[in-house]
C-alpha cells in the first residue's frame, strides 16, 4: 500500500508542478495555455538528450532543460498570447496555444522519435530500494521547492508583488506605470523554466516521451481546477489529490476506471465548489 | 497576323498532345494507396513496413512494372489517427481512384477504413491484427497478410502452458481498445485450455509504476506473467518492476516485449532475460545460427539503406511491408488485369503464396492468409539484426 501511495504522490506532484506553472502564466495574462504540459515534456526530452546522447554532466542537462523550457515559454507568449490579447478579448488564445502545442509536439516527435526513451539516473542508487527510489522523491522534492520558491518570490520580491498586482488588476497596474507586457513576458519565461525543471525532475518516472505534454496539460488543469485557480497551495493539494485518486482507483478498481475517476473528481468539485478548494470567488461590482 | 495565328495554334496543339501524353502516362500506372502512420505515437511499425513497401515498389518498377504498368505509390500519413485514416481512405478511393490499398497499420484505424474501402469495392491488404477486420461477407475484398491477434495469444498461451508447464497465469493488459479486448480473448482461450488466471488487471498505458500490479500478481501465486499491450513504455515498466522486486518469474506475451526500444528502457539489461513473446519462423535464427534464405536476402537488400550497420527495428515489419506489394504484383499478374472482381477471385484461390514474412493462403471463406505453422516463440534478449533466437523448448 505504501508503494501505491508514493507512486500516486510522485505523479500527483508532477501534476501539481504543471498547475503551479498555469498559475504563474495566468496571474499576468488570464490565459490557461495549452502549452503548459509541453514545457515539462521539453524538460524531460532535452535533459535526456544532453545527458544520454551528448554524454554531458547532468547539471548541464538540467540547465539546458530549464533554458529550453524558458525559451518555449517566451515563444508561447510572443506567438500565442501577445497579439491575441491585443486584438481580442475572446478566448482565441485557446486555439493559438493549442496550435503551438501541436507544432512543438510534432517537431519533437520528428526529431526525438515517437517511442518513449529512457531518462538517465542522476544519483548513483540501486534500483531495488522501492519507495526510496529517486524517480519518486525527485519530483516530490522539486515540486515542493518550486511551490516554496514561488511563495517567497511573490512575498519577498518586487517583481513578485508586481505579478500579484497584475493578477489583481492589470489595468490599475499599468496605470501605476508597470510595463504589463514585459511582466507578462517574464511570467512566461519563469513558467517555462519551472516546466523545464519539473520535466527534468520527473524524467525517470515518465520517461522522455514526446506525447507526455497533452497528458500533463490535461491533468495539470484538473489539479488546478480542483485546488483553485490562483492558489499555489491549492495547486499542490489538487495535484496530490488527483495523483492519489488515480493510484488508488487503479489499485482498487483497475486502470479502466482511472480516467473516469479523475474527470469525475473535477466534475464533483466544479459542482460543489466551482472556484476550487482554495480558490477565491471573483466578485464583480455592479 | 496570319503567322501569329499559326504560332498560337501550334502551341495549342503541342499542349494538347502533351496533355494527352501525360494522361496516357498516368493511365498506365498501377495506383497503390498506402495508409501508413509514419508519424505519431504508433510510427515504429509503420516506418519499418514502409521500408519494405518502398523497396518492393522500386524493385518492381525497375524490372518493368506489373503487366507493363509502373506502380504509383500514394503514401498517406495517418499519424495513427482514425479520423485522418478515414479521410485519406475516402480520398484514395474516390478522388485518386487507386486500384489497391495497403493498410492502415493500426487496427483502430483499420476498423474505421475497412468498411469504406469495402463499399468502394477496392481490394484492401489488411495489416492489422484485430479479428473484426476480416469478414468475407461484409468485406469481400479485404485480405489479411499479418497474423491475427488470436494467433499471437494462442502461440504465447501454448508456450506458457505446454512448454514452460505454468498454470498460474497473471494477465496484465492496457486500457486501450486493443489491450482490453486482448485480455478478454486471452482469458477465454486460457479457460478453454482449463486454466483460470489467478490475477488479471487492466492498467493505464501511461502508468508510471507497475510495482503494485506485480506485487498483487505474486501474492496471488502467479508463476507466469502475460502482458497484452503494444505500449513499449508499459511493457518496460512491467519488466522493470519484476527486476526491481527480484521476482524470477517468466514473462510471455505480446511481440512488442521484444522491441528494441524496450531494451533501452530497462533499468538493467538482464531484466530482459526470461522474457518471451510470440514471433515468426521467418525472423528466427535456425539451429545453425542463420536466418531463412529469403529473410537473409531481404536483410542484405535493406541494410545499405539504413547505414549499413545493425538493424535495430523488428525485421518482420519490413518483411510484411515487402510482401504486401509482392502479393499485389502476384494477384495482378495472375488475374491479367486490375479488375477488382478478378483480383478477389485470385486471392480467394491462392494456396501457398511464398513471401518473406510467411507463406500465405486464402480461400472464399478464409481471408486470413497467415498460417499457424509460421508462428513461433522467441527469446527477447536474443535480439540481433531485427531477428531472434527461438525460445527454449
Amino acid at each position: 500500500m505504501l508503494s501505491v501511495f508514493i507512486a500516486g504522490l510522485a505523479i500527483g506532484m508532477v501534476f501539481a508542478a504543471v498547475a503551479l506553472m498555469y498559475n504563474v502564466m495566468y496571474s499576468t495574462s488570464k490565459v490557461l495555455s495549452v502549452t503548459t504540459g509541453h514545457l515539462s515534456m521539453l524538460g524531460g526530452v532535452f535533459g535526456a538528450y544532453v545527458i544520454s546522447t551528448l554524454h554531458l554532466h547532468w547539471v548541464i542537462g538540467l540547465l539546458v532543460a530549464i533554458l529550453v523550457g524558458a525559451a518555449f515559454g517566451w515563444i508561447t507568449e510572443i506567438l500565442g498570447i501577445r497579439r491575441i490579447l491585443v486584438k481580442s478579448d475572446e478566448h482565441l488564445w485557446l486555439l493559438s496555444t493549442l496550435a503551438l502545442a501541436t507544432i512543438v509536439q510534432q517537431l519533437v516527435a520528428l526529431w526525438w522519435g515517437t517511442e518513449p526513451k529512457p531518462f538517465p539516473r542522476l544519483i548513483n542508487q540501486d534500483f531495488n530500494v522501492g519507495v526510496l527510489d529517486q524517480k519518486f522523491w525527485l519530483p516530490i522534492a522539486l515540486t515542493l521547492l518550486m511551490a516554496l520558491g514561488l511563495e517567497l518570490f511573490y512575498k519577498k520580491t518586487m517583481y513578485g508583488k508586481i505579478f500579484l498586482a497584475m493578477s489583481e488588476d492589470s489595468f490599475a497596474a499599468r496605470a501605476r506605470g508597470i510595463s504589463t507586457d514585459q511582466i507578462r513576458q517574464m511570467s512566461y519565461l519563469l513558467s517555462g523554466a519551472l516546466g523545464g525543471l519539473s520535466g527534468f525532475a520527473a524524467g525517470q518516472l515518465t520517461f522522455a516521451y514526446f506525447a507526455l505534454g497533452l497528458t500533463l496539460t490535461l491533468n495539470g488543469f484538473i489539479a488546478l481546477a480542483v485546488g483553485g485557480l490562483g492558489s499555489n497551495i491549492g495547486a499542490l493539494i489538487g495535484g496530490v489529490a488527483l495523483g492519489l485518486l488515480n493510484a488508488f482507483a487503479s489499485h482498487w478498481f483497475g486502470g479502466e476506471y482511472q480516467q473516469t475517476m479523475a474527470v469525475g473528481l473535477l466534475l464533483i468539485v466544479l459542482l460543489l465548489k466551482p472556484e476550487g478548494l482554495l480558490g477565491s470567488k471573483e466578485l464583480r461590482p455592479v | 497576323m496570319h503567322s501569329r495565328f499559326i504560332k498560337q495554334g501550334s502551341i495549342f496543339l503541342l499542349l494538347l498532345c502533351l496533355s494527352t501524353f501525360t494522361q496516357r502516362l498516368f493511365a498506365d500506372t498501377l495506383k497503390i494507396g498506402w495508409l501508413s502512420s509514419l508519424t505519431g505515437p504508433l510510427s515504429s511499425a509503420a516506418i519499418a513496413e514502409n521500408r519494405g513497401v518502398e523497396l518492393a515498389v522500386e524493385e518492381i518498377n525497375k524490372s518493368g512494372g506489373i503487366l507493363g504498368k509502373q506502380i504509383e505509390l500514394l503514401t498517406r500519413d495517418t499519424a495513427g489517427d482514425p479520423t485522418k485514416a478515414v479521410n485519406f481512405a475516402q480520398q484514395l478511393a474516390f478522388t485518386d481512384k487507386v486500384q489497391f490499398v495497403i493498410g492502415p497499420v493500426n487496427s483502430g484505424e483499420g476498423l474505421a477504413t475497412v468498411p469504406i474501402l469495402a463499399r468502394a469495392g477496392i481490394p484492401n491488404i489488411v495489416i492489422g491484427s484485430v479479428d473484426a477486420l476480416i469478414d468475407p461477407v461484409k468485406y469481400p475484398r479485404a485480405f489479411r497478410m499479418i497474423n491475427t491477434n488470436r494467433q499471437w495469444i494462442s502461440t504465447a498461451n501454448e508456450y506458457a502452458l505446454k512448454v514452460l508447464k505454468k498454470s498460474k497465469v497473471a494477465i496484465i493488459a492496457d486500457s486501450s481498445g486493443y489491450g482490453t479486448s486482448s485480455a478478454k480473448s486471452a482469458t477465454e482461450m486460457l479457460e478453454l485450455a482449463g486454466v483460470k488466471p489467478v490475477y488479471s488487471v487492466i492498467v493505464d498505458p501511461n502508468k508510471t509504476d507497475l510495482s503494485d500490479e506485480l506485487t498483487k500478481a505474486r501474492a496471488a501465486g502467479a508463476d507466469i506473467v502475460m502482458p497484452w499491450s503494444a505500449a513499449t513504455g508499459l511493457l518496460a515498466r512491467v519488466l522493470n518492476a519484476r527486476g526491481d522486486m527480484g521476482w524470477s518469474v517468466p514473462v510471455v506475451g505480446h511481440p512488442a516485449l521484444m522491441a528494441a526500444q524496450i531494451r533501452k528502457l530497462l533499468n538493467k539489461p538482464e531484466y530482459w532475460d526470461d522474457t518471451f513473446a510470440a514471433g515468426y519462423l521467418s525472423t528466427t535464427y535456425m539451429s545453425d545460427g542463420k536466418l531463412p534464405a529469403p529473410t537473409q536476402a531481404l536483410v542484405n537488400k535493406i541494410r545499405p539503406g539504413i547505414g549499413g550497420g545493425e538493424i535495430d527495428i523488428l525485421f518482420w515489419w519490413v518483411a510484411l511491408g515487402y510482401d504486401t506489394v509482392k502479393a499485389i504484383e502476384y494477384s495482378v499478374k495472375t488475374a491479367g488485369s486490375t479488375d477488382p472482381a478478378a483480383i478477389q477471385k485470385v486471392f480467394e484461390s491462392t494456396k501457398e503464396f511464398k513471401g518473406v514474412y510467411a507463406t500465405y493462403s486464402w480461400s472464399p471463406t478464409e481471408h486470413n492468409g497467415f498460417p499457424d505453422s509460421n508462428m513461433t516463440v522467441n527469446a527477447a534478449s536474443t535480439f540481433k539484426d531485427g531477428s531472434f533466437k527461438q525460445a527454449p523448448r
